[in-house]
């Protein structure tokens, strides 16, 4: 009687441990490129534990069509936070696709150590959205140096829409000292009717928050 | 009363366009993102949506995309509103489903012009 060999059902490894074990870079980097997400995203979080792994990640998230896979990739990067991933997660504020930019605030808002040194650069960039993002960063940064960064927007920049966007957080964080600054920036936009109404707002509520 | 959304994450924007169209005899409830907006548009039919483009979680496109698939639901018209005003943005703004794509900010008359617009009030 023949011996029939019993076809044992494959078990997936889910063990973390293995998982580790037999990953070295080049497999990992391979996996970035696989057509299973979940592949894909376990990779991206073994990878962020290697050293020198900001490029391959920032390469793949340029690429990256899944929501999930690319949440993975920007965390890592935060969590990575040296200069290639921070670049990186800046040059998402330049992408042509919203939820790439607003994923990548997200993740920056919640670096206040690692924007500090290129926050100013990134409050003068030449493209105005990136400015009007880079204010949009400030609203939960956290840092001693928010009202000042927004003073020296409204103080210095043309752009009406960036100007806008920091009187708003303003509104929020900004004390008496922010006051002559805010009323100049309504003097030099007379016409905007919208800027009078945030400076006013964001006087009443300096004012309010004052007493 | 023509019912209206107003959909943006900055507080102060939805503030200058609910006065705006409360002035003018709208009624106006605001959403702070595109999830919350779509809580609300599907539970209670609205007459017009002022989107914002750029909010977290669910941004303006997102919305539109998804509110557009939802067959049940009046599918009334919506005017996006953004910072950003290259081509590009109009023409995802389009293709998401936007009746209008106008740059911010908006003038008070600018804004109650296209609502009466796209709310066939005008003669």
């Amino acid at each position: 009687m023949p011996i029939i060999k019993k076809q044992v059902p494959k078990i997936q490894c889910t063990n973390h441990d293995d998982r580790i074990n037999n990953r070295d870079f080049t497999g990992l980097v391979e996996e970035l490129y696989s057509e299973d997400s979940t592949a894909r995203r376990w990779a991206v979080r073994d990878l962020a534990e290697m050293p020198d792994v900001s490029s391959v990640l920032v390469d793949r998230l340029v690429v990256e069509n899944n929501a999930g896979v690319r949440t993975a990739i920007l965390n890592a990067l935060a969590h990575l936070g040296d200069d290639v991933a921070i670049a990186g997660l800046v040059h998402c504020l330049r992408s042509e696709e919203a939820a790439l930019r607003n994923e990548a605030i997200g993740v920056l808002k919640e670096s206040p150590n690692e924007v500090e040194p290129i926050i100013s650069t990134l409050l003068t960039d030449s493209d105005s959205d990136v400015r009007i993002f880079a204010v949009n960063i400030l609203e939960s940064l956290r840092h001693k140096n928010v009202e000042q960064w927004l003073l020296n927007v409204i103080e210095k920049d043309s752009h009406l829409n960036v100007c806008a966007t920091a009187v708003d957080l303003l509104s929020e964080v900004g004390s008496e000292r922010s006051i002559p600054a805010l009323k100049q920036l309504k003097i030099r936009f007379e016409d905007e009717p919208y800027i009078c109404f945030s400076v006013d707002l964001a006087l009443k509520r300096i004012e309010e928050g004052s007493h | 009363m023509k019912q209206i959304l107003v959909i943006d994450d900055a507080a102060t924007v939805r503030l200058y366009h609910r006065n705006i169209l409360e002035s003018a005899g709208y009624s106006v409830d605001e959403a702070i993102n595109g999830i919350e907006a779509l809580e609300k548009a599907l539970v209670k039919p609205y007459d017009l949506y002022v989107v914002d483009v750029n909010m977290p979680k669910l941004d303006g496109y997102g919305f539109l995309n998804e509110f557009r698939r939802q067959e049940d639901a009046v599918q009334s018209p919506a005017i996006m509103v953004s910072t950003e005003m290259g081509e590009n943005d109009k023409v995802l703004g389009y293709a998401a489903g936007a009746n209008l794509y106008l740059t911010k900010p908006l003038k008070p008359t600018e804004l109650l012009s296209y609502t009466r617009l796209l709310l066939g009030e005008v003669a």
